[in-house]
């Protein structure tokens, strides 16, 4: 008998990554964020995060917050390194730890494309009922988040009824943003009635909350009160600031860099202060605004792309679990323009290895969103995920004994090997054309807009929600109630 | 019963059950020409259906071909004195000057796991040597296969050498419809399901 195994690595397999920032770099950039907090500090809009800093040693003035190196050093240390997020079933389902990535729509845009009529019109809360259905079947959509910020409610309450929305229509991790402490509170107390208890939404969170500063070096009352009752909650919590070269940071992409882990970690800091070991995910959206237009550009900026990945080499350095932004674009509708700079932006988070990334289903800066856009998001993200994959080399896959079966001018089709393996090692499209030309001219000539659009239809109508109790559904009801009530 | 299980297996492509299975539907009393058309062909039908809906793939369509021909081997002998209903005799091969024989090879898989006779004459098949075999053979259909856009010429050449003396079928990545018609050939088959119907339209 023969061990056939002449090596001790049998199995070799790399993913695909790339890196953007060395180790000296990013040392490099750490001192200039600490540089900046110590020095010029920033400006915290919430008197008991500004009592907090104080009474921990930073040097106040009024407002003005300046915050020591050590203090930062010591919030990085205490945070975790890894959150684990579950589905609302209380399974642990993603890993936000090393390079693991997951895909997920965006947040607050105020227009949708209809996706019967094709006409762009507000947002709507039965719009979120759609994207967390579609989110519910689509493989690689690994969170929700509502994309919209509807506009059939009270005023003031949108974050709570997509909240409610998602909840009733996915089992998926959600990730919300929210106006105030108040609501989320709101909000909070929906996701811990469908958990069970507090404890249990603790244990297993299947939420996160989203909150920005206003950068640069500015924090609004409202975003620092959430980052502080989420630590109390002990619940994860990611503060995402939205950072523009030439605009709201020097027009350098290192400058946008500073500025952006600069504002990042000055939440850190509030919220390991409120409560060490609080979850905490650190990230941005990093962009340049365009001169022209003055947008802020999306997808159509290479250095977004660029940054947002020098961004998470930074926060691997640093330790910390990582949010990122793609799969959204500056174009209008979904266009030529749009897969372009969905796939480059998709493809560039994938291969940073960000841990959460959203946007996906963006149209126009974020300001709309598209059903067909997001089933388009969840195609690319598979052919990326198929490359980021890499290539797996061991006896079986080398198959030499297979090729010497098969020999000169045979081929491969009949054998089991190709049988067992197919699918396995080869990505297969789901609306992606491969078909002869005439079998697409036979199918109707579509555009592959034309089998999105199909597509979107026929999986909405396949993706039945998995009911919550009555019991449940009575209490997020009685919830969503209140808070209405409070608002007159 | 066990005629649901052969055409699971078929459709599975259960190579190594097969034979098991209808082992066992024998000694329940099943007939083996109940075997070949009420399990065996419906479920290579199945599959076909399958094939063209994008509900299977290749590699899954000849694991299923392969069974069903296993299959029809283990209940063909049985089949003495009994009326067997033997769809037809084609001749297939690549033609002269074509040396790939992939899609060739899987049309005859094909049309094997329907229960044709198939003679495949292999590669770079003269034309003179598809007269020869129409002449000994007497098939029903004559199949040429051309991969290159070069030798589709050669394809025109047979199939106007083979003329009317039996009918003809074309198929290989660059023919087309339209070529089909211009050289005269009975019929073309853009894929080895395809090609099964095809061949079955232009025998009966």
């Amino acid at each position: 008998m023969w061990n056939r195994c002449s090596r001790s690595n049998e199995s070799d397999h790399v993913s695909v990554q790339c890196k953007v920032l060395s180790d000296g770099q990013c040392a490099r950039l750490y001192n200039a964020v600490l540089e900046v907090l110590e020095r010029t500090g920033c400006e915290i809009f919430c008197p008991e995060a500004v009592e907090l800093l104080k009474k921990a040693g930073c040097w106040t003035d009024g407002l003005r917050v300046r915050i020591p190196s050590h203090l930062v050093e010591r919030a990085i240390g205490a945070a975790p390194s890894r959150v684990v997020l579950a589905d609302r079933n209380g399974k642990r389902r993603l890993f936000l730890e090393g390079n693991n990535t997951y895909f997920g729509p965006g947040p607050t845009n105020p227009y949708f494309f209809d996706l019967q009529t094709g006409e762009r019109r507000k947002v709507l809360k039965s719009d979120v009922y759609d994207v967390a259905r579609l989110v519910e079947v689509l493989p690689n959509m690994d969170f929700a988040m509502s994309l919209a910020c509807i506009s059939d409610c009270t005023s003031g309450l949108a974050d709570v009824h997509e909240v409610h929305a998602m909840l009733q229509n996915t089992t998926k991790p959600i990730v919300t943003w929210g106006y105030n402490a108040a609501n989320m509170a709101t909000i909070i107390s929906m996701c811990e009635t469908v958990a069970g208890s507090p404890e249990a939404l603790q244990k297993n969170p299947f939420v996160v909350v989203y909150a920005e500063p206003t950068t640069p070096l500015r924090h609004s009352k409202e975003a620092v009160e959430i980052l502080l009752y989420m630590s109390e909650k002990g619940l994860p919590q990611l503060y995402t600031p939205g950072v523009q070269g030439c605009a709201t940071a020097p027009a350098s992409m290192a400058g946008v860099l500073v500025v952006a882990a600069a504002d990042n970690l000055a939440g850190l800091v509030i919220n390991q202060l409120k409560r060490e070991g609080a979850p905490y995910i650190a990230g941005g959206v990093t962009t340049n605004m365009d001169m022209k237009t003055m947008i802020h550009c999306y997808g159509s900026s290479p250095e977004f792309s660029l940054m947002h990945a020098a961004l998470t080499d930074f926060l691997h350095y640093l330790q910390l679990p990582t949010w990122s932004t793609a799969g959204c674009a500056d174009s209008k509708i979904l266009d030529e323009q749009t897969a372009i700079e969905y796939t480059f932006s998709l493809h560039s988070a994938a291969l940073s290895g960000a841990n959460l990334v959203h946007d996906s289903g963006f149209l126009e800066t974020g300001l709309s969103g598209s059903l067909e856009a997001l089933v388009m998001a969840d195609e690319i993200i598979g052919m990326s995920r198929n490359i980021v994959k890499g290539v797996r080399i061991d006896e079986e896959s080398l198959a030499v004994d297979i090729i010497d079966k098969v020999g000169p001018g045979g081929n491969f089709l009949t054998e089991e090997h190709t049988f067992k393996n197919f699918k396995k090692e080869f990505w297969i499209p789901r609306d992606i054309n491969r078909d002869i030309y005439r079998q697409w001219s036979d199918k109707g000539k579509t555009t592959y807009g034309d089998r999105l659009r199909a597509r979107a239809k026929q999986m909405l109508q396949e993706s039945v929600p998995k009911k919550l109790s009555d019991d449940v559904l009575q209490k997020l009801q009685v919830l969503v109630d209140e808070a209405e009530a409070a608002k007159v | 019963m066990e005629l649901k299980a052969i055409y699971e297996c078929v459709l599975t492509g259960e190579r190594d059950q097969i034979e098991g299975v209808i082992q066992r539907a024998l000694s329940a009393g099943c007939r083996p020409a109940d075997i070949i058309n009420n399990a065996l062909i419906r479920g290579m039908d199945e599959v076909g259906r399958k094939m063209k809906e994008g509900d299977m793939f290749v590699p899954e369509v000849l694991m299923a071909a392969n069974t069903m021909k296993i299959g029809l081997q283990a209940v063909k002998p049985l089949m003495e004195g009994e009326e067997t209903e033997a769809p037809g005799k084609i001749a297939i091969g690549t033609v002269s000057g074509d040396l790939h024989d992939i899609g060739k090879n899987l049309v005859v898989m094909m049309l094997e796991g329907a229960g044709f006779k198939v003679i495949d004459l292999g590669v770079d098949v003269s034309k003179d040597r598809f007269l020869q075999v129409i002449e000994e053979e007497k098939p029903d259909l004559i199949g040429l296969s051309a991969l290159l856009t070069t030798t589709m010429k050669t394809m025109g050449e047979t199939v106007q050498a083979i003329g009317g003396k039996v009918k003809t079928m074309i198929g290989g990545a660059p023919v087309t419809e339209d070529f089909a018609d211009e050289i005269g050939a009975s019929g073309y088959a853009p894929d080895a399901v395809t090609a099964v119907d095809l061949a079955k339209s232009l025998i009966f």
